[in-house]
């Protein structure tokens, strides 16, 4: 009897262990197709293909996207335009999931289409780049949607999302390299912003600072993490100055090009003079230097203007903004970032279409983009300026904004992306790149050699591991 | 064979859910990942088979000998301070000045709780606590007097405070298993000692040590262990570069940062090696000292 339950025991651990290795119930199927067609030209209507999806009504459910940068404020844009559309969508709920940024989001895609559970998949997500999930298959193909609507966006606008002539996602903002200052810094030492207008100018105005401050004050910051070649590297100086770690045949070269040298020797010439803080970006400490008038100057990407709106009122007024300085001999002002919105190829996605309206508006109605906006002032949360050039055209966008003194943010964020320098070229070997070009300034950042030695170590390091960049 | 299992047919049911879970969740994954690591591929799509090119790019890859050599000293200082760190505690909660049981029942608490905090949360802290600029320890330096230490910002002393994060996460597991094999050891041989006129020290160096023999070996093996799979701690805690990364934490990044799955699961075998030559010498000396 004993023998009989030891062995009905063992057999129900065995079952119950090979339950536990199988998967859950299919309960839930893929949420039914929308009737309309999917991938409908945006020239069909001019409405983002709604008249092309007249007579849709979209399935219930929660269409999903992964977002970055308080989403929750994008969100209220969304759920407002899906409550003025409860004909084609009476129980579609949108939900914009908080993700770390792209590489986060990347990484979340990537593992659940690799294990298989496709309708875990997001609708959708903000991405820059999207060389990755394009390549692998994840991403929409919008060439035939986006094409017709490409003269009514501003120049450049789905260049990243270009990949063999294909365009991978929807464009959602372009935003400049621009020069951050604090005028009333300037004032009390008698420094002419305008000097600014080149490197050579920007670094002379940082020695100025510096001495007449008796080292109190600092031109920008320098950050001991990667951030210091997200910003002051990829998105900055490099563009800037024309440099380049590819050749056009996807070569490492950054160990002899002159960009690269102009580039990293003018933060080197910062640095090394003592024009820099140290000390981490979108941190408490920098904002007390920054609210404490100790750092003058940030030469970054437009979207620096949300962080500084939420953490430094104490120098509300203070702060204006111009054309990030250019270097001599190429006379470009820093390259705008991109960032998309890549709808998800997963199969059967019933919300692609839905999407496209949703996007199509916030786009390109001017109306309804200008009251989510002005809500946004009023929260103090983050937007950025519309890609529609017809939108740009109006005053809105050239209003004064308080915090810099009265000068429109906006229409100087419209004004920067003229000069802009092109971006470095794109490859699927990016993020690889970036991890080693960044390991090397940090060590330099740290003390722990000289520029020129990091310089020649990311050339080596990039040639050891990876070669050659896929170069589209 | 077969007879065998007829033979003993119930012990073999019983065991065969551990075998099932181990060969689902752990061969056939080991077994993956060494066929990955001979393939490039990014997590997406085919992978393509390259041969040894995922070894041959570790070999000149500085990013993946600094990690290894920092998993080397995280184990090394990890192995050193956490078992003395731990023996010490587990000794004086033993010890008979701690009479009081209520006492002995709250250090043993109080002791143990580094180990059941988020390793992330204690990170979070440990990184402000660190911070150059408006952290406590170099307030308290400041304070008497001393330089402010670019704890996280310098390559020579990134590893320090992942170490005592280290150091201070792990002591009290230890301790506790060390404490129990100290409850073990009988009052007889002490009270002989003392009889003898043995004082404290030789009592510890002639009675304790040689009494927890065994459970000092488990330590080491699982610490060694512990230790080559270091990540919250480093991850939570970055200093410039791989500058304080360990090879874990590599790994992670190479799979799921830059997507290089291929390189990521070369680095994984390399793990699984170096772990299996260290566990196989332990294993080794443990056998000729007779112990096993």
């Amino acid at each position: 009897m004993k023998k009989k339950i030891a062995l009905l025991l063992a057999a129900a651990l065995t079952v119950g262990s090979l339950s536990a290795c199988g998967g859950g119930n299919e309960s839930a199927p893929a949420a039914t197709a929308a009737k309309g067609e999917d991938n409908g030209s945006a020239a069909q209507g001019g409405d983002g293909g709604q008249s092309a999806a007249s007579g849709t009504v979209y399935p219930a459910g929660t269409l999903t996207v992964y977002a970055m940068g308080n989403p929750q404020y994008r969100q209220q844009y969304f759920e407002t335009w899906l409550e003025n559309h409860r004909d084609i969508a009476p129980d579609v709920k949108i939900e914009f999931v908080q993700t770390e940024g792209t590489a986060d989001i990347r990484e979340k895609i990537t593992m659940t289409a690799l294990s298989g559970a496709t309708e875990d998949l997001p609708d959708a997500a903000m991405l820059d780049p999207v060389t990755i999930l394009a390549n692998a298959g994840l991403l929409k193909d919008e060439t035939e949607y986006l094409t017709p609507l490409l003269d009514k966006m501003v120049d450049g606008a789905a260049k990243d999302a270009t990949i063999d002539g294909k365009i991978y996602a929807l464009p959602d903002s372009v935003r400049p390299q621009v020069l951050f200052y604090n005028k009333e810094i300037f004032d009390q030492y008698g420094i002419d912003p305008e000097m600014m207008k080149t490197m050579d100018g920007y670094i002379e105005a940082g020695r100025q600072l510096k001495e007449k401050s008796g080292g109190e004050v600092f031109l920008s910051y320098i950050d001991p993490t990667s951030k210091t070649w997200r910003y002051w590297g990829r998105r900055g100086l490099m563009p800037s100055a024309n440099a380049k770690i590819w050749d056009d045949s996807g070569e490492v070269i950054i160990g002899s090009d002159e960009g690269t040298k102009k580039a990293l020797g003018a933060l080197d010439t910062m640095n090394s003079e003592g024009l820099l803080m140290k000390t981490t970006i979108m941190e408490p400490a920098l904002y007390d230097a920054i609210n404490n008038q100790k750092v003058a100057t940030f030469c970054i990407g437009a979207f620096w203007d949300e962080f500084m709106r939420q953490n430094c009122d104490a120098v509300k007024g203070q702060w204006r903004v111009m054309s990030a300085p250019e270097f001599e001999g190429v006379q470009k002002a820093g390259a705008p970032v991109s960032q998309y919105m890549g709808i998800i190829e997963k199969g059967d996605n019933p919300y692609s279409e839905l999407f496209r309206m949703m996007w199509y508006d916030f786009t390109f109605d001017i109306d309804a983009k200008e009251e989510w906006v002005n809500s946004m002032e009023a929260q103090n949360a983050p937007y950025s300026n519309p890609v529609s050039i017809e939108m740009l055209e109006d005053p809105f966008w050239k209003e004064p904004s308080e915090f810099y003194g009265g000068m429109s943010f906006r229409e100087m964020e419209g004004k920067c992306l003229q000069n802009g320098a092109d971006n470095l070229i794109v490859t699927p070997q990016d993020a690889e790149a970036d991890e080693i070009i960044s390991a090397e300034l940090e060590k330099y950042v740290a003390g722990n050699q000289s520029m020129e030695d990091a310089i020649a170590n990311m050339d080596k390091n990039l040639k050891a591991k990876i070669g050659k960049a896929q170069v589209n | 064979m077969l007879q065998t299992l007829k033979k003993y047919r119930a012990p073999y049911l019983f065991i065969l859910p551990f075998f099932i879970l181990f060969f689902i969740f752990q061969l056939i994954p080991t077994i993956w990942t060494i066929y990955i690591s001979l393939t490039d591929w990014k997590g997406i799509g085919s992978p393509k088979f390259c041969g040894l090119s995922n070894y041959q790019k570790m070999m000149v890859d500085n990013m993946f000998w600094e990690s290894l050599g920092n998993t080397v000293v995280y184990w090394i200082s990890g192995l050193i301070l956490i078992i003395c760190c731990a023996l010490l505690i587990a000794c004086l909660l033993n010890s008979r000045f701690l009479s009081n049981d209520s006492a002995r029942a709250f250090f043993k608490t109080a002791t143990f709780l580094p180990n059941i905090c988020a390793a992330i949360a204690m990170g979070l802290i440990f990184r402000m606590l660190f911070d150059e600029n408006v952290g406590l320890v170099n307030e308290v330096i400041a304070m008497t007097g001393g330089a402010k230490v670019p704890w996280l910002t310098s390559t020579t002393f990134s590893k320090i405070p992942v170490i005592i994060l280290n150091v201070w996460r792990y002591t009290p597991w230890f301790t506790m298993i060390l404490l129990s094999g100290l409850l073990n050891i009988s009052k007889d041989y002490y009270e002989a000692a003392t009889v003898d006129g043995a004082n404290s020290a030789q009592q510890f160096w002639f009675i304790t040590l040689p009494s927890l023999k065994n459970i000092l070996f488990f330590c080491s093996v699982t610490l060694t262990v512990d230790m080559w799979k270091l990540f919250n701690e480093s991850y939570i805690l970055p200093g410039p570069g791989t500058s304080n990364s360990s090879l874990f934490q590599y790994m992670y990044e190479s799979g799921f940062n830059v997507f290089n799955m291929g390189y990521a699961s070369a680095i994984g075998v390399v793990l699984i090696l170096i772990l299996m030559v260290i566990s196989v010498i332990q294993f080794a000396v443990r056998r000729r000292q007779g112990e096993l």
